[in-house]
């Protein structure tokens, strides 16, 4: 019989090849509308591209809804209401709970930079949380060194669609920041939302301090980054 | 002493000491966001206001602060006022407010009238700067009658052009206080105890703390 965590594991990953489905998906409708326009392609072309077009849409919707039917489904996580670094540190299989916070998290971020279109792996959050191996009284060093494994484990991946609003190489370290930042802010249920987009602004912000400590995997420049705002979000 | 008083406007409501909510970004944008519609509302303005220049005033502003804060307590009190400067500094020099329209309702000869941006910034940092020290030290500060003189308000604008560092020495003087325009943005208290530390060794090797 399957133990509640493993059953959490399962869903996770069939979620996460599901969601992978869908960004293939979308991917590759938007490559036929960029460059396969109708209204540039000969007549039997312009339509082969539409009813491709059509059909991906359509397989993307079903696999969209199959993907937030099972985003609904109980992992087996204890239901946080303010989620934080330590209350998941402290917490039997805080990976799992860390990983769907951490999902939300960053979806919220990548559409407030306008950077959508990357894939955001769950699982590897998951396995990346687990590795970093938190204290329960995590703090800011422990949290520097949680968003180099965030990255090391790629838990972004693929390119913004449009323009946003950082150039593309900080869009990484910014929403790795971002979130943490949010995940260690002292905030109330009815703050949270304030609290993650203050979190993005004050990331934007320093955008350039933290793309600087990134890139050179500095954690100390990053701890000190964290100890500055904390406080301030 | 004017008859505008900072404390005749009402911040957002916050559970923490306001020293503590202003140094968090959520509640600064919020804050701003609604004063900024009442005195709109007041002076018959739309305002917008750019978030992640707002965000970046915030935060030049926190790390100014932290940069000259100072270890003697008894300075406390002054460093607010310098702090509410800086910030008015930060909020010149980002710029992160933008009139929509012209102000209809206030005076045509009025700063609000003559800047609209500049004089929702000014009078926020002026009601924080109220609030908090009502708050800290139990002590209202007034407005000097400065804050009703069109001419300084002018100079104001035209001299944040060349040096945003004015917009401290600003602030200080609407509120009654002769300011340092050589070096506004040094903290009065840290310099006159480092000319202190100077002064007895005239003559002698400096001496290193």
């Amino acid at each position: 019989m399957l133990t509640p965590a493993s059953q959490s594991h399962g869903i996770l990953k069939l979620r996460e090849a599901l969601r992978g489905m869908r960004h293939v998906l979308r991917i590759s409708g938007n490559s036929i509308n960029d460059t396969l326009s109708s209204d540039v392609l000969p007549s039997p072309a312009a339509d082969l591209a539409s009813i491709a077009l059509r059909k991906s849409n359509r397989l993307a919707k079903r696999v969209d809804s199959a993907a937030s039917r099972l985003g609904k489904k109980a992992l087996g996580v204890t239901n946080q209401t303010i989620p934080s670094l330590q209350s998941f540190a402290g917490q039997k299989d805080g990976g799992l709970a860390f990983s769907v916070s951490f999902y939300a998290g960053t979806q919220t971020v990548l559409k407030q930079l306008n950077a959508e279109g990357m894939f955001v792996s769950e699982l590897n959050a998951c396995k990346a949380f687990k590795q970093a191996d938190m204290p329960e009284d995590a703090d800011a060093a422990a949290a520097a060194k949680l968003i180099i494994d965030l990255h090391e484990a790629n838990v972004l991946t693929g390119l913004a669609y449009g323009p946003a609003r950082i150039p593309q190489s900080l869009i990484e370290p910014v929403t790795l920041f971002a979130v943490v930042l949010w995940l260690q802010s002292n905030r109330s249920e009815t703050e949270d939302e304030a609290a993650l987009s203050a979190a993005i602004d004050i990331s934007i912000a320093i955008s350039v301090d933290i793309g600087k400590a990134f890139l050179s995997r500095d954690q100390t420049a990053l701890a000190a980054l964290f100890s500055e705002f904390i406080r301030h979000v | 002493m004017s008859d505008r008083q900072p404390t005749d406007h009402k911040l957002l409501p916050t559970n923490e000491p306001l020293r503590i909510s202003v140094r968090r970004l959520r509640w600064f944008r919020a804050a701003f966001e609604k004063f900024a519609a009442e005195i709109g509302a007041e002076i018959g303005c739309n305002f917008c206001i750019d978030d992640e220049k707002l965000a970046a005033t915030f935060v030049s502003w926190l790390r100014a602060v932290e940069r000259q804060k100072p270890s003697d307590k008894s300075a406390r009190k002054d460093y607010f006022e310098f702090a509410a400067g800086l910030m008015l500094r930060e909020f010149t020099g980002n710029l992160p407010l933008q009139a929509l329209s012209v102000p209809t309702i206030a005076a045509p000869d009025s700063a609000a009238a003559f800047w609209p941006e500049g004089y929702v910034c000014t009078l926020f940092c002026l009601t924080v700067h109220a609030a908090a020290t009502e708050q800290e030290f139990k002590d209202r500060p007034d407005l000097a009658s400065a804050f009703d003189d069109l001419r300084h308000w002018w100079s104001f604008r035209e001299n944040i052009r060349e040096d945003n560092r004015f917009s401290i020495g600003f602030l200080q003087l609407l509120l009654g206080h002769q300011p340092d325009w050589s070096m506004p943005d040094v903290f009065r208290a840290r310099l006159n105890k480092e000319i202190s530390n100077i002064e007895p060794q005239s003559g002698s090797p400096a001496r290193k703390d």
